[in-house]
């Protein structure tokens, strides 16, 4: 059987079906106004969009999985840039990169220059210490979570904050082995 | 010379006043802005017969006061744009494009999550990317 190629990102987004970025970017400023009218706190909204986030990753994984045919990852290096681009790329259709690796290649950054998600938005006074886009962190979580990567994503740099570019840092903290329910002598 | 932009919401309340001239005249400008929503509404209200059917948004020169003129541009939800300006020869054209460009800030702006519809703007991207709109427009005409 010939080995199944991994489809670039570019190719299987055109493949994908589409929805409109404006109500796409609306909807999930509807979703943050509520979640602060809700909680009123900043840090408990920051805490609950990373929690909707995981819960997004842990599914989001099986279908990135099968739409991509991306074989088993080698490492960490390998499996950031397969997120950076393919991944962003995929299910927001915008081309990430990872920069600054460290000495033992557990912690890296992504950066994306442009994000769906934060179009029109500013941010007010009052929601300074709000991270807009934590449902990305979560995620990222999530979905490493899922083939056995336990991570921390945090944010490094927010344009909504002044920067210029957005940056997220993934840090392995350890790879889970796979665990069978069943033991071999049973 | 645009002197002046306001923004003014469907129940006449003032979303967004901005004055571009140095002298301290605010006052002024805002009774100026305030008694043009009167001719605003008297255009609404009695639709001249040869008055264009289609593009109801642009209303032209709506009254010439001391030395200034006063524009009005009208959105389908009632929102109204007002321009003082003392230009003396500001072509038709010019500001048709001027309310354009203004009418795709003021709906970035409005799209914002965090803007409540019916307070006032305080988006600094919108008060930027008006003065630009307004600084190229003395530029055009200018010729």
């Amino acid at each position: 059987m010939a080995p199944v190629v991994p489809r670039s990102g570019d190719s299987i987004f055109a493949n994908l079906e589409h929805v409109n970025a404006e109500l796409f970017t609306l909807t999930y400023g509807a979703i943050v106004r509520q979640l602060i009218t809700d909680l009123e706190e900043v840090d408990e909204v920051n805490k609950q969009l990373d929690q909707m986030g995981y819960n997004i990753g842990v599914r989001l994984i099986d279908e990135f999985l099968a739409k991509s045919n991306i074989s088993r990852c080698v490492d960490f290096k390998e499996t950031a840039e397969v997120i950076a681009k393919v991944g962003f790329k995929m299910f927001l259709g915008v081309t990430a990169s990872v920069i600054n690796w460290d000495a033992d290649g557990t912690s890296c950054s992504i950066v994306l220059e442009d994000n769906p998600l934060v179009d029109f938005v500013e941010l007010p006074d009052n929601c300074q210490g709000l991270h807009y886009c934590n449902i990305l962190s979560g995620v990222l979580r999530g979905a490493l979570e899922m083939v056995s990567m336990k991570t921390e994503v945090t944010w490094v740099r927010d344009m909504l904050r002044g920067d210029d570019v957005y940056e997220l840092n993934v840090k392995l903290l350890k790879q889970v082995p796979e665990e069978y329910p069943y033991k071999d002598d049973e | 010379m645009i002197v002046c932009v306001a923004v003014v919401g469907h129940q006449n309340n003032p979303l967004y006043i901005q004055s571009f001239t140095e002298a301290d005249d605010a006052l002024k400008l805002h009774h100026i802005v305030h008694c043009s929503l009167d001719v605003v509404d008297e255009r609404v209200n009695n639709p001249k017969k040869t008055g264009p059917l289609l593009n109801e948004t642009f209303l032209g020169l709506l009254y010439p006061i001391e030395n200034f003129k006063v524009y009005g541009y009208l959105t389908n939800t009632k929102v109204k744009f007002i321009l003082v300006t003392t230009d003396l020869d500001v072509k038709d054209a010019d500001v048709r494009n001027f309310f354009r460009r203004f009418h795709a800030a003021y709906v970035d702006a409005v799209s914002n999550p965090f803007h409540v519809p019916g307070k006032k703007i305080t988006s600094r991207t919108f008060a930027e990317r008006v003065s630009t709109i307004v600084k190229s427009f003395g530029l055009s005409s200018a010729v």
